[in-house]
């Protein structure tokens, strides 16, 4: 036993990596041996769509999440590849209109296709196809309605609506642009429908792309291999000449980085040490000395594994977009988590206490999770709109900003556990309870000093673009309200208003001033009002705030309660 | 000066300054709910640049939820940024040592009170305004999309037009009385007044809609009422129209249809004379000249959304000795005689281009603010954060 507690984090630290490492493997696989035709080479294969160069593979990915919801598609009982499912719509269409990949939530919509199976969600082009008129008047009526004004059903018939039209979009070959410009001048193209340019689509592109297509409908899989072999050679050596957008190597890396799913991996990590420091915070009354620092040092362990993953996917995530990492609510979620990580790490160093890994490794999970759902929408890559397309002000103000988010949430997290342990628990007894105050402190002067200066760049930026420094918009508001919730808390504990519990109290409603301020400013634009609390995520939202009241509340039990002050 | 330092004292307490600091919070959530339903400009005036507002209970509670009716008062963004200035002033009045530990928080506050001028400089004397150009066309004058105006031209004279304006605000309320004065050619009764209309085309109007005007491009086209642009749509332009009965000696001209969407003015007959009449954006009239040569909209392949817009034109001030060529793009702005034109938006089709122009005295404000707040938190937290390492290792 006491061996084992010695040698336990070098055993959860091999654990871990073996897992990883099997998992990076199945990413880097060319093999794919199980298939009856291979996909790798295709997967790989540069499109264009929302005027992104990307693997075929992600925007197969990316059409199926946003129909389905998921990225993979069954077929036959079987989990298959979106890449798959792809090219069966693209050479058996009849075959894939079978596919189950329209994901329809609402009963009213399901009852109105006369879709009766209560124990689906979702149904295939051919069961909704006979209702098809209906749900095209439906959606017209629907569209007379502004989005924010709109019910829950006549958002989801419109949603349908336009997951049909994409579908059907897809299956013509007018989306992606699968022709690739081989030349100076030329650009982009759809294999079908009206050419832009007046170009006729028979350039040698066009033809190799159908002739995959072709090859890959008979089953033929040594003349499949050998035709995607040849056009990603005439990709190659045309790279340098045409308007490709992006190389074939980060074509690969970004098919790999699909597969190999950086954050989902890391956002398991960050829950196993989240376990493991409650195991920790368990096991500290029955073996203090022994389990309690084996566990606690397996957990940061397992950490920092995760925030290398973390790393890798935030770098990958730069290298392909050419982009600072925050470009939009996805990658803000991903970095906010990235921030919290080694801020609360060098706290650990100053307290070693374990909550602050535990506050981290929660707040990891919890921002990975919230991207995860952020992704549902499709490519997380997107393009910049004009006026956001400057890397200094992204990589400046943006950056900065969501640093203050980071901090804000980080001491508020902390907050919780030190109210949450210090009423509880005795966990806290002692050094803990004097040094989490000052972690807390610390922390919010970062987030007031992070947020300030991020929003006061903003204004720069602002005043760059067209003028303004300051235009009172619901974002800018939303940011102005995080610095102003941090000055009030420190100027309350300066002015002897507030001491190491009102700091802790405070902090934690300040979850919910900067989660406000992060989605609910997003949200007023769907019209919070109209929708009332059907949207999952204005749901979420609200379950998160009240949760953060809940905690906060804990704070005023009279301190002679709180267990970690009680005497012995 | 023994009476004047306990109001010094009591201005200057920190309590005072977290109060001001949780109305300012309660005040800016007020007004960013209300952007759901009024547009940004309407909020700004009524709680960010006022002495008070009263902010309606139903804000903070769906309507759906719970219908509460009635409103509060509190005290606006102006009265809560005085007091802050006030607050900060005292404070550093009262307790003013300069040393090295105070150093950070001295230029800080600095700063933050150069945030609040600079903001309250903005309010008090900084114009916007916008300019739309055709290609190959030029412009003249700043339109100001906030305000519009009835303008009533005569162009009998070849040398100048005369031109009489009724200003928007007059249209909007005079709903009965007819609006005459004695230089206008005319009397105008408002028979609707919309702040914010949609103007549908021949085929989408239906027949009720096009009889509404009976002379004039009324009688093709036709306004209709919409909401008015709210702050988290993103929009910030409201395009009015209205509909005008024209009287001369009490007898009817007819009913025109005006709205700034419309391309052209429209013509009115009184006796021999002829005056063309138009509902445009308030004009400011400059003394140089911006023509349009070239407008470019690149968008990503095989998507509408704006990769880059940029527009070529000619600035030319004679009084100046100004003729030249200037590129305008997103973030590259033009600035001249005090004023820095952005490349802002687009018209149809990308026809032309809408530069929006900007003066504002204190736009060098924040930037000085800016510098100021980072250089002094870095000061303060550093020596704090360095002499807590320095105790931890020791």
């Amino acid at each position: 036993m006491k061996k084992l507690a010695h040698w336990f984090p070098a055993l959860v630290a091999l654990g871990v990596v073996a897992f990883i490492s099997i998992v990076l493997l199945r990413g880097f696989d060319e093999g794919d041996l199980s298939r009856a035709m291979p996909l790798e080479g295709i997967a790989r294969i540069p499109v264009s769509a929302g005027g992104r160069t990307k693997p075929l593979d992600t925007f197969a990915r990316n059409t199926l999440l946003r129909l389905s919801g998921r990225q993979t598609c069954e077929i036959d009982g079987g989990t298959h590849p979106a890449i798959e499912w792809i090219l069966e719509l693209w050479t058996n269409p009849k075959l894939a209109a079978e596919r189950r990949v329209f994901r329809i939530d609402h009963p009213d919509v399901r009852s109105l296709l006369a879709l009766s199976d209560a124990t689906r969600t979702r149904f295939s082009w051919m069961e909704i196809a006979p209702k098809l008129e209906e749900v095209v008047r439906q959606a017209e009526l629907a569209s007379q309605i502004p989005r924010k004004k709109q019910d829950p059903f006549q958002r989801q018939i419109s949603d349908l609506y336009g997951k049909l039209v994409e579908y059907a979009e897809v299956q013509s070959l007018r989306t992606p642009y699968t022709v690739a410009p081989l030349a100076a001048g030329e650009e982009w193209a759809p294999l079908m429908g009206a050419d832009p340019r007046g170009r006729p689509l028979d350039t040698v592109s066009a033809q190799a792309f159908r002739g995959m297509l072709a090859s890959y409908a008979t089953g033929d899989s040594a003349d499949f291999t050998q035709r995607v072999a040849g056009y990603r050679a005439l990709l190659e050596s045309k790279a340098e000449a045409g308007n490709l957008g992006t190389g074939s190597s980060a074509s690969s890396f970004e098919v790999i980085m699909s597969r190999c799913e950086p954050f989902y991996q890391a956002s398991l990590l960050y829950l196993f040490a989240f376990l493991l420091g409650c195991v920790a915070m368990l096991a500290s009354p029955i073996s203090p000395d022994r389990w309690k620092p084996s566990l606690l040092r397996s957990a940061l362990i397992v950490i920092a594994i995760a925030f290398v993953l973390h790393t890798v996917g935030l770098v990958a995530r730069i290298y392909l977009q050419g982009r600072p990492p925050v470009t939009n609510l996805y990658s803000s979620a991903v970095f906010i988590g990235w921030v919290c990580i080694p801020l609360a790490l060098a706290g650990e160093w100053f307290a070693r206490i374990g909550v602050l890994a535990m506050a981290a490794s929660l707040i990891g999970f919890a921002t990975l999770v919230v991207a995860h759902n952020l992704s549902a929408s499709g490519d997380t890559m997107e393009m910049m709109q004009a006026v956001l397309d400057s890397n200094f002000w992204l990589a400046t103000h943006v950056v900065v900003v969501t640093v203050g988010y980071s901090a804000s949430f980080l001491a508020g997290f902390i907050a919780i556990f030190y109210v949450l342990g210090g009423v509880l628990t005795r966990l806290l007894r002692g050094d803990a309870m004097k040094a989490l105050p000052k972690m807390i402190y610390g922390v919010i002067c970062f987030a007031a000093f992070a947020s300030f200066v991020g929003t006061v760049l903003g204004g720069i930026w602002a005043d760059q673009s067209w003028g303004r420094f300051w235009g009172w918009d619901p974002k800018e508001n939303g940011a102005a309200l995080i610095v102003l919730w941090n000055l009030l808390i420190l100027h309350a504990r300066w002015g002897g208003m507030i001491r190491e519990r009102g700091v802790a109290a405070l902090a934690i409603a300040g979850n919910v001033v900067t989660a406000w301020s992060w989605f609910g400013t997003n949200m007023l634009g769907v019209g919070l009002h109209s929708y009332g609390f059907m949207d999952s995520a204005v749901f979420a939202l609200v379950t998160f705030c009240i949760v953060q009241l809940a905690l906060m509340s804990v704070a005023f039990v009279p301190l002679a309660r709180w267990r970690s002050l009680a005497a012995r | 000066m023994n009476a004047f330092k306990p109001l010094l004292r009591s201005l200057s307490s920190l309590r005072l300054t977290v109060v001001l600091f949780a109305l300012s919070i309660v005040l800016i959530l007020a007004g960013t709910l209300a952007q759901t339903e009024q547009g940004v400009w309407m909020v700004v005036d009524l709680y960010f640049r006022s002495l008070f507002v009263l902010i309606p209970f139903q804000l903070f509670v769906p309507a759906k939820v719970l219908g509460i009716p009635g409103v509060f008062p509190f005290p606006g963004g102006m009265t809560l940024g005085v007091l802050l200035f006030v607050n900060l002033l005292a404070a550093h009045a009262v307790r003013f040592t300069l040393s090295w530990k105070r150093a950070g928080m001295i230029a800080t506050h600095a700063g933050v009170l150069l945030l609040l001028v600079g903001e309250f400089v903005t309010g008090a004397f900084a114009k916007e305004g916008n300019m739309t150009i055709a290609e190959g066309q030029s412009a003249n004058y700043i339109e100001d999309t906030r305000t519009s105006e009835l303008a009533i031209i005569d162009r009998s004279d070849p040398a100048d037009d005369l031109v009489v304006v009724v200003p928007a605000s007059l249209l909007a309320e005079s709903a009965q009385a007819p609006i005459t004065s004695g230089v206008m050619p005319f009397a105008v009764r408002v028979i609707e007044w919309m702040p914010n209309a949609r103007v549908l085309g021949p085929m989408q109007a239906s027949k009720q809609q096009l009889a509404r005007a009976t002379v004039g491009t009324g009688t093709q086209v036709a306004a209709v009422a919409v909401d008015v642009a709210t702050g988290v749509d993103g929009a910030d332009i409201d395009t009015p129209a209205a509909y005008l009965e024209l009287l001369h000696d009490g007898t009817s001209l007819g009913t025109y249809m005006v709205s700034p969407r419309l391309n052209a003015p429209q013509t009115v007959v009184v006796g021999a004379k002829r005056y063309d009449i138009a509902l445009r954006f308030e004009r400011n009239y400059r003394s140089y000249t911006v023509s349009l040569i070239d407008f470019k909209h690149d968008r990503f392949v095989g998507t509408e959304m704006a990769r880059n817009f940029s527009s070529l034109v000619r600035l030319s001030d004679p009084t100046e000795r100004v003729d030249r060529e200037v590129l305008i793009s997103m973030n590259n702005p033009l600035r001249y005689a005090g004023e820095t034109f952005y490349q802002a938006s687009f018209a149809p089709d990308d026809s032309g281009t809408v530069l929006q122009v900007v003066r504002n005295p204190g736009w060098m404000l924040p930037y000085l603010s800016c510098a100021l707040v980072s250089l002094g938190l870095l000061l303060h937290f550093g020596t704090r954060l360095s002499s807590s390492v320095r105790r931890k290792i020791a």
